[in-house]
């Protein structure tokens, strides 16, 4: 309870600092709208050009597919590695060690706070956009389909939170984790389905993204896929392992961690 | 009879941390390079009672820090026993902090772009509070620190006197029992420095909670603590109350004699007696007391000058401070 009523705090705090500078919704719009709007144009001619099917899939599918990802990227989730990074190159984490919380969970609901406001406008706003321009395809009309939606968004969520934590984590031991944090990023870029949506994946790239933490962490993209009505509790299965496996990990990790803490010589 | 806030037994901190050595091929240096051992804290004890004030100096990589953080839960002992409130900090960090405040001079834990209001809210929550403990709590340490006039501003929008406050006032906001200050009037003018010990001392006395400061600002620890540790190296060289600190490191005292007409000539002093002002209506003369007692300098400097008047005083805090530091 007590928990809850935590992050229920930060999150409101959070708003009402957004709602405060705007600034950052409105950057966030802009890059959404530059680099998935730049996209979903190519691919509208690269259907045009081929009689709107590509790999038997509509643009409709691959607009949504993608729309799904870079509306979930604006949650921006994964900036909690480098503000995990900051704290310890800083000696800040001294401050948030003497508070009675879970520093992991507090930069959770920190990260989640922190892009929530942008995510849920640019979501409703493109959602309608999208609804207006291109219409939805048949398989979101499926009954099954908004409530997986929201349960691969949890998972999706979670996981991408653990990932990118282990990612922060390793400041502990390295203290630049910029290079690992641009592999794995790029990682989830591609096998989110970012740049070549899901459904154009050929076979073995399609088998990484599915069987990989990386993709896992992406399955949103895959609802709009034909497969999902079929295969979508096997995704969430995969999803359930890997926010399993990876928080273990998590675990181990942080408790050595913490036995490392050096802020300024002390 | 007083309980004890901290117990220190015999606690030791070493870091380790590999060395590159420069004979050695990268792969050596990356896979087996040569580990340093560096000792910050030395096997250091002490014991703190409740609604006491202590001051805890020494030089820069003394170890003071490192016992802070000990003491807090951050970092974990190498060896020795920590206890804060009966609780052990590397076990019960969490429950701790429930009852301890921390303010880092340097640090900040308010919310930059929202009004102070928001911070003690959050940090309310953030404690357990309940609203209505927040609410008036709130108002208890606005009272108290004089927040009202800026109370609504954003916290980026204060001046570093005004955040300070807030900061200790935040700090404050779960009624801890003991509060630790790494620095806390580090930057601040006169006033605010003033204005912030004054505030230190009145939670002590009313609401009894325990200082226990690191400063390298000798007001600090001349206005807010009556007792003084000194640490250097990782050791504890010295626990003695700060009136004591003078006569326990330094052993010069000094005398300023007020001529009955002027002075017009300045002899040689016996030794252990030189001068350190020589003007024609004030001499200042420091005696070493190690070579020369006060009794028989002021016999010998009557036999020299006539004078009008004469006053002994000790050397000033920051002398006292300075001694201790170049000394160890």
């Amino acid at each position: 309870m007590k928990e809850i009523r935590f992050a229920d705090k930060i999150i409101r705090i959070l708003i009402k600092d957004r709602l405060h500078y705007p600034g950052r919704l409105i950057t966030d719009t802009v890059i959404l709208i530059a680099r998935c709007g730049i996209l979903l144009l190519l691919y509208y001619y690269v259907f045009k050009l081929n009689n709107g099917l590509v790999n038997g899939v509509t643009f409709g599918v691959v607009a949504w597919s993608m729309f799904f990802y870079f509306a979930f990227s604006t949650l921006r989730l994964r900036d909690i590695s480098r503000s995990i990074m900051r704290d310890v190159q800083t000696g800040n984490i001294e401050v948030f060690f003497n508070k009675p919380m879970s520093y992991l969970l507090y930069k959770t609901w920190w990260q989640v706070g922190s892009g929530l406001y942008s995510f849920l406008l640019v979501a409703i706003i493109g959602s309608l956009g999208l609804f207006l321009t291109i219409g939805i395809p048949s398989t979101m009309t499926i009954g099954i389909f908004l409530p997986t939606l929201l349960l691969v968004f949890l998972g999706a969520s979670i996981l991408t939170i653990i990932v990118y934590a282990i990612v922060g984590v390793l400041a502990f031991w390295i203290e630049d984790i910029n290079p690992v944090f641009w592999l794995v990023d790029k990682a989830v870029m591609i096998l989110g389905g970012s740049y070549l949506p899901i459904a154009l994946f050929p076979v073995f790239l399609y088998k990484i993204a599915l069987y990989s933490p990386f993709g896992a962490s992406q399955f949103i993209t895959h609802t709009v896929n034909t497969s999902w009505r079929s295969d979508w509790y096997i995704l969430i299965g995969i999803q359930a392992v890997w926010i399993i496996i990876s928080g273990v990990v998590l675990f181990f990790m942080y408790s050595k961690a913490k036995r490392r803490i050096s802020v300024n010589g002390g | 009879m007083k309980s004890d806030s901290i117990i220190v037994k015999n606690l030791s901190k070493k870091f380790t941390f590999p060395v590159k050595g420069a004979s050695y091929g990268w792969l050596k240096n990356l896979f087996s390079p040569d580990i340093k051992e560096v000792v910050a804290v030395n096997d250091i004890s002490f014991s703190i009672e409740r609604g006491e004030r202590v001051a805890f100096i020494g030089p820069n990589g003394a170890g003071k820090s490192t016992t802070i953080k000990m003491l807090t839960g951050i970092l974990f002992p190498t060896s020795g026993q920590v206890s804060v409130l009966g609780l052990d900090p590397s076990k019960d960090r969490k429950k701790l902090a429930y009852q301890i405040g921390t303010v880092f001079g340097q640090r900040s834990q308010l919310l930059p772009n929202l009004p102070l209001t928001d911070s003690l809210e959050f940090f309310g929550v953030m404690y357990d509070l309940t609203d209505e403990q927040i609410k008036n709590r709130t108002k208890e340490l606005t009272d108290l620190f004089d927040l009202g006039s800026f109370i609504d501003q954003p916290v980026r929008k204060l001046s570093l006197g005004q955040r300070m406050r807030a900061e200790v006032a935040v700090s404050l906001i779960h009624k801890p029992k003991i509060i630790l200050l790494d620095e806390p009037t580090i930057g601040l003018d006169v006033v605010a420095k003033k204005t912030l010990r004054d505030l230190l001392l009145k939670i002590n006395k009313e609401e009894g909670v325990t200082i226990f400061l690191t400063s390298h600002d000798v007001g600090d620890i001349e206005f807010l603590c009556d007792r003084t540790i000194v640490i250097n190296h990782g050791v504890v060289i010295k626990d003695l109350p700060t009136s004591d600190l003078a006569s326990a490191f330094v052993y010069e005292k000094y005398i300023d004699l007020i001529p009955l007409e002027r002075f017009t000539n300045f002899p040689a002093l016996p030794e252990g007696i030189k001068y350190l002002v020589k003007e024609q209506n004030k001499i200042t003369v420091s005696i070493i007391v190690n070579k020369i007692s006060i009794k028989e300098s002021l016999k010998k400097l009557l036999d020299i000058f006539e004078l009008e008047d004469i006053d002994v005083y000790d050397a000033d805090l920051e002398t006292v401070i300075r001694h201790i530091y170049e000394g160890n």
